[in-house]
């Protein structure tokens, strides 16, 4: 299941009365909306937009019946169990080569501050301004003990840029932990802190 | 020209004695800022102004009770003459050495002596500048050589020490900074297990009348400091003063 899915499925699943509904589909054969409504005592918008959402997600199905004035549907339950399962390591940032041998360094005029660790030797957060006059808003983004060694020894301004690995190579950080660098990277690279430039090689 | 200024304005407000004494009161303020800095530095030379503002103050506090030309009022003169002639004296000696000159605008000068390259890249960041070999007792001695020739105010704390470099007209300010170095100050760090970093502030960083390059600019202060921490090592501490000296900047600057 994908994390969008699961999100869909847990929002129903939240609902005050969501066990109450799924008590009537595993009890009845079928139930319309207007049957769940008077039976919970709900408006039946309410019942209505629940019983459509699983039935989109797959949980129920639906069959329209034309036996009133105007047709309406019945809904069947089509699952005796519901099972939120989602592989985290598929949202896992893979640090591919490109990604490390990306060659990085601190954007000119940022505009970041840095708050540099009582020790000196890692940046322990940075805050970044957003927007114009009134709009203008502070973001602060505190880092991980490796996000903040990776910071302090990013490449100044308009100095030679140093690849991803190198940097972190410099900054004494294991590689298992390249995911939360890039991660890092990939931000400041949005907030213009820090910018990416071409490899040697690519230019040639 | 201030303390003319004090004079007057006191003088005026509230009359010639309380004048005297308000004066008295500012000179023996300025006088414990000296006693301050040699507690604090170690630098023996801040003795003598300090010394020669106590004198003043006293002599200020005197002052409305002299005048007359009587007996008394000619010892008055005596100690003011002598006062002044053997503090005069002191106080040009420590001037015209530069033993009360803090140097940080030779620091600065120093660091860029070796940069030729411009193009800004300022960053409020500090650079990691390296690794030197050195014990936490020979980093504490030449911390102490520091302080006590005014080149920087080392903070001491139990992993580190920091050096802030302080320029002419900056002292009290910095000096009465109670906290430790913060980024709005340049700042040269030591740490016991050897890491060399520096920080530069962007007000010091725009002092200069071109946009050095950034990166090389802490480079080349952070190993300004390395080198003279060596200097110290081997014992030839006067080479330091020497090549401060050498940067030819006046007393007052």
């Amino acid at each position: 299941m994908d994390f969008k899915t699961a999100a869909q499925l847990s929002f129903y699943l939240a609902k005050d009365y969501a066990e109450d509904i799924f008590r009537l589909l595993v009890n009845y054969q079928a139930v319309s909306a207007s049957e769940v409504a008077t039976r919970l005592n709900l408006h039946i918008k309410t019942a209505q937009d629940f019983l459509e959402g699983l039935a989109e997600l797959g949980v129920l199905s639906k069959e329209e019946v034309f036996e009133k004035k105007r047709p309406y549907f019945h809904y069947v339950l089509d699952q005796d169990r519901l099972v939120i399962d989602i592989d985290l390591m598929q949202i896992k940032r893979q640090p591919t080569n490109d990604l490390l041998s990306q060659q990085i360094r601190e954007k000119e005029n940022a505009g970041a501050r840095f708050s540099v660790a009582r020790s000196d030797d890692y940046i322990t957060s940075v805050t970044i301004w957003t927007g114009d006059t009134r709009n203008r808003q502070e973001r602060k983004i505190k880092l991980t003990t490796p996000q903040g060694k990776f910071l302090y020894h990013l490449p100044f301004p308009k100095v030679e840029p140093l690849t991803v690995a190198q940097i972190m190579a410099k900054a004494n950080v294991d590689e298992n932990l390249a995911p939360e660098i890039l991660d890092l990277v990939q931000l400041l690279e949005k907030f213009k802190v820090i910018e990416a430039l071409p490899n040697q090689t690519d230019k040639s | 020209m201030v303390i003319a200024g004090i004079f007057g304005l006191s003088a005026l407000l509230f009359g010639i004695i309380p004048g005297f004494y308000i004066l008295g009161g500012l000179v023996w303020i300025y006088a414990l800022y000296n006693l301050l800095v040699f507690v604090r530095m170690g630098n023996l030379a801040h003795l003598v102004p300090t010394a020669y503002l106590i004198f003043l103050g006293f002599m200020l506090f005197l002052a409305p009770y002299f005048g007359q030309r009587t007996e008394s009022d000619l010892g008055y003169r005596i100690a003011w003459f002598s006062g002044i002639l053997v503090f005069g004296i002191l106080m040009i000696f420590v001037t015209i050495t530069k033993k009360v000159k803090w140097r940080g605008r030779e620091i600065f000068e120093l660091a860029a002596e070796p940069v030729d390259d411009t193009g800004d890249g300022y960053t409020p960041r500090p650079r990691p500048v390296g690794r030197v070999e050195f014990t936490q007792r020979e980093i504490l001695s030449f911390a102490r050589f520091i302080n006590s020739n005014l080149i920087a105010i080392a903070y001491v704390s139990p992993r580190k020490v920091t050096f802030m470099p302080v320029k002419m007209g900056d002292e009290f300010m910095q000096f009465l900074r109670l906290y430790r170095p913060n980024d709005e100050s340049t700042w040269i760090n030591f740490d016991f297990e050897g890491d060399v970093s520096v920080h530069i502030s962007h007000k010091d960083y725009l002092d200069y009348r071109e946009p050095l390059a950034f990166d090389k600019l802490c480079e080349s202060l952070g190993q300004l400091f390395v080198n003279f921490a060596e200097l110290h090592k081997k014992g030839e501490g006067v080479r330091i003063i020497d090549r401060l000296d050498a940067v030819g900047l006046s007393f007052f600057s």
